[in-house]
């Protein structure tokens, strides 16, 4: 039976009721989602944009560096062929000798040879080559001259004349603004296959060609774009890191939400279970009660020995009812409040248990049970808060009654000392617990689950009482159940250390 | 004739005076390498056979070489250029004319209109490469007056 009702429990849907819930919990963490998310998409395609603007920028001051380089050295080059031009004018104005074309190779140190025609006598040509040590890299390239009265037809070789406008590239920055310096590389390149823009794996180059007399050199201007360098310092992945860090988070915090928002819709539903089973529970003694009290005020007449036992009956009920009352009572305080100050007094265990079955003695009696209490340790006083441990003894008594089976209605109650804890034991007979619920008993409201047991009716608060009042006595609560022989609970309340004991007497099991 | 025979002797004058003793220094490279390299600057090259003059404003010409390209188009001493090649050089300067040649020396076509006795005259030449003649003559030039090395090939046309 029982284990059916649990079967049923585990099997019922819980989620029946929580997809409102969830939606609407959901649609702010959504929100959050999707606008993270659109940040996210955002910083992604700014930072994009950012690199290709710098790409662009960086493509553009290569080649405004490599062009401006280039011609800077193409009227350099200019400047120094016309120069040469006129110096050779000069010197042919008096009449030209291979001592003046000497002087003018001299003098332009990047000319190898020439030849002077003039145009008078082609005949009577001036030839002069280079003086003795002056080492020229490669094959000297021919080039012509016209002057007034002839043709000079030279020799030259582009590396010495590279060399000698080659200062026109060490000029000043090309640009400098207030605080912004940008400076690309510029490189003499020779024999390049391409001209144009050349994206590099670290930023962008521009090859210009130089113009002839140098049109075998080119300029190679470079620019790095440092963001792409390596992949931490790439600010796009830093962007999407974080990101996906601030998604995880919101994730967490949904789960988290949505896990508490399921908690509180079970506890809300074991709440009005409670309050149904409660109402239930308080119900009979309430009923038998007000029987009792009508039967005494209809029947004058009625024998002094039924109506002692009306009267009986009644008290009875009362008894078990303020016990119930103060249950709930005490769940709430302990449950809302830090103050569940306890009292701690000086008490004796053993007068705390005498006292209490004494008093619930008639009360255990009328539901058809036995209490066997075994004093079995002179143990000493405690500071305990009497109340709270008479109501957890009786919660466990009273739970020991409603599981207990119809053969053996006897319930032991044990009071005993070990080298660390005073225990207290409750031992019933009764159909037991299954393990699998074992875990799950001192969960507030739980034994509410089985709420359509009218036998076993049962607020389900009063293992969760006895576990908090042990625990605020600084115990711990033990269970022994095998389903069908019967459960054992055994409350330990630690012995203060440096108390040791005298025992008074040593009491011997009483039948009460 | 006059320019050209002083300036055969002030060559000589310095030839003499200076570049006697210091002949061998002026050119210290093999003359087989002056040779070959005076033979690679000259031959295919074209020219056009005149010296010419500047006046104010305009160009005449001067001296036209016998047997040149010039010559053979009957180009004549006194002409005045007017135009080459479409350009106008009737107000231009020999760097202007110089600029015209240089421009067509690939195509080597030169169609000049001259000014001759009140006459305008169009002239087509056609520039030529130095003769084998002109170019071996201005290595044996060199080879004498450079490397002190008279040569039968170059003592040959000497007048
Ligand atoms: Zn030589």
């Amino acid at each position: 039976m029982f284990r059916s009702f649990l079967a049923k429990w585990k099997s019922s849907p819980r989620s029946g009721d929580r997809p409102d819930h969830v939606s609407s919990i959901l649609v702010p963490f959504l929100i959050v989602t999707v606008a993270l998310g659109v940040l996210a998409a955002r910083s992604y395609i700014l930072s994009e944009r950012t690199e290709r603007g710098v790409d662009t920028l960086a493509m553009q001051y290569a080649g405004y560096a490599a062009q401006i380089s280039a011609s800077r050295i193409d009227a350099a080059v200019s400047s120094e062929l016309f120069h040469a031009t006129e110096e050779w004018q000069k010197l042919e104005r008096r009449s030209p000798s291979s001592v003046e074309l000497q002087k003018w190779i001299g003098d332009n140190d990047w000319i190898i040879s020439a030849l002077y025609v003039p145009d008078a006598d082609p005949a009577s040509a001036i030839y002069a080559s280079e003086l003795p040590g002056k080492a020229h890299a490669g094959a000297p390239l021919p080039r012509e001259l016209y002057s007034s009265s002839g043709i000079v037809r030279y020799t030259y070789d582009p590396a010495l004349l590279l060399a000698r406008v080659r200062p026109a590239l060490a000029q000043q920055p090309l640009v400098h603004a207030q605080g912004f310096t940008q400076e690309a590389q510029v490189s003499v390149i020779q024999n390049a296959t391409t001209t144009g823009a050349v994206k590099t794996d670290n930023g962008y180059a521009f090859i210009a060609p130089l113009a002839a007399p140098l049109s075998s050199y080119a300029i190679r201007g470079f620019v790095e774009t440092g963001y792409a360098s390596s992949g931490w310092e790439s600010a796009r992945l830093i962007s999407i890191v974080l990101s996906a860090f601030a998604l995880l988070l919101t994730g967490l915090g949904a789960y988290l939400a949505m896990r508490g928002l399921a908690h509180e819709a079970d506890t809300m539903k074991l709440r009005g279970a409670l309050v149904a089973n409660v109402s239930h529970e308080l119900r009979t003694p309430l009923s038998m009660i007000r029987l009792g009290a009508e039967t005494l005020k209809r029947g004058a007449r009625l024998p002094e020995k039924q109506r002692l036992e009306i009267e009986d009956s009644i008290l009875r009920e009362v008894l078990h009812l303020s016990h119930l009352v103060e249950n709930v009572l005490d769940v709430a305080r302990m449950q809302n409040s830090s103050a569940k100050a306890l009292a701690f007094t000086p008490v004796y265990p053993r007068d705390l248990l005498t006292s209490l079955i004494t008093t619930y003695e008639s009360w255990i009696r009328s539901r058809g049970f036995d209490v066997k209490l075994h004093l079995t340790d002179a143990v000493e006083e405690q500071s305990w808060d009497r109340d709270a441990v008479s109501r957890a003894v009786l919660n466990l008594i009273d739970n020991a009654i409603k599981y207990s089976g119809d053969e053996n209605k006897l319930i032991d109650v044990v009071l005993r000392q070990t080298e660390e804890s005073v225990v207290i034991e409750v031992k019933d007979r009764g159909i037991g617990i299954d393990a699998g619920d074992l875990a799950h008993i001192f969960e507030p409201y739980y034994r509410a689950q089985f709420s359509d047991t009218q036998t076993r009716r049962g607020a389900g608060l009063g293992l969760t009482l006895v576990q908090q009042i042990i625990a605020s006595h600084g115990g711990t609560i033990e269970v022994e159940s095998k389903p069908g022989t019967g459960s054992t609970f055994r409350l330990l309340f630690p012995r203060p250390q440096s108390h040791t004991t005298t025992s008074l007497a040593q009491l011997t099991p009483q039948t009460l | 004739m006059i320019v050209r025979l002083s300036h055969l002797l002030l060559a000589a004058l310095l030839f003499i005076s200076t570049a006697h003793a210091e002949e061998r220094k002026m050119c210290t490279a093999p003359a087989s390498e002056c040779e070959k390299a005076i033979r690679e600057l000259s031959s295919g090259r074209r020219y056009l056979g005149v010296k010419i003059k500047e006046l104010e404003p305009g160009i005449i010409v001067e001296t036209v070489i016998d047997e040149g390209p010039a010559a053979r188009a009957d180009l004549r001493v006194g002409d005045r250029l007017m135009s080459v090649n479409g350009h106008s050089i009737v107000k231009g300067s020999i760097k202007d004319f110089k600029q015209i040649l240089y421009s067509a020396k690939d195509t080597g076509v030169l169609w000049i209109i001259v000014l001759r006795q009140g006459i305008l005259k169009k002239v087509d030449v056609r520039l030529e490469p130095y003769t084998k003649a002109q170019i071996d003559k201005m290595v044996a030039q060199h080879l004498a007056q450079a490397h002190g090395i008279s040569s039968i090939n170059a003592a040959a046309p000497q007048q």
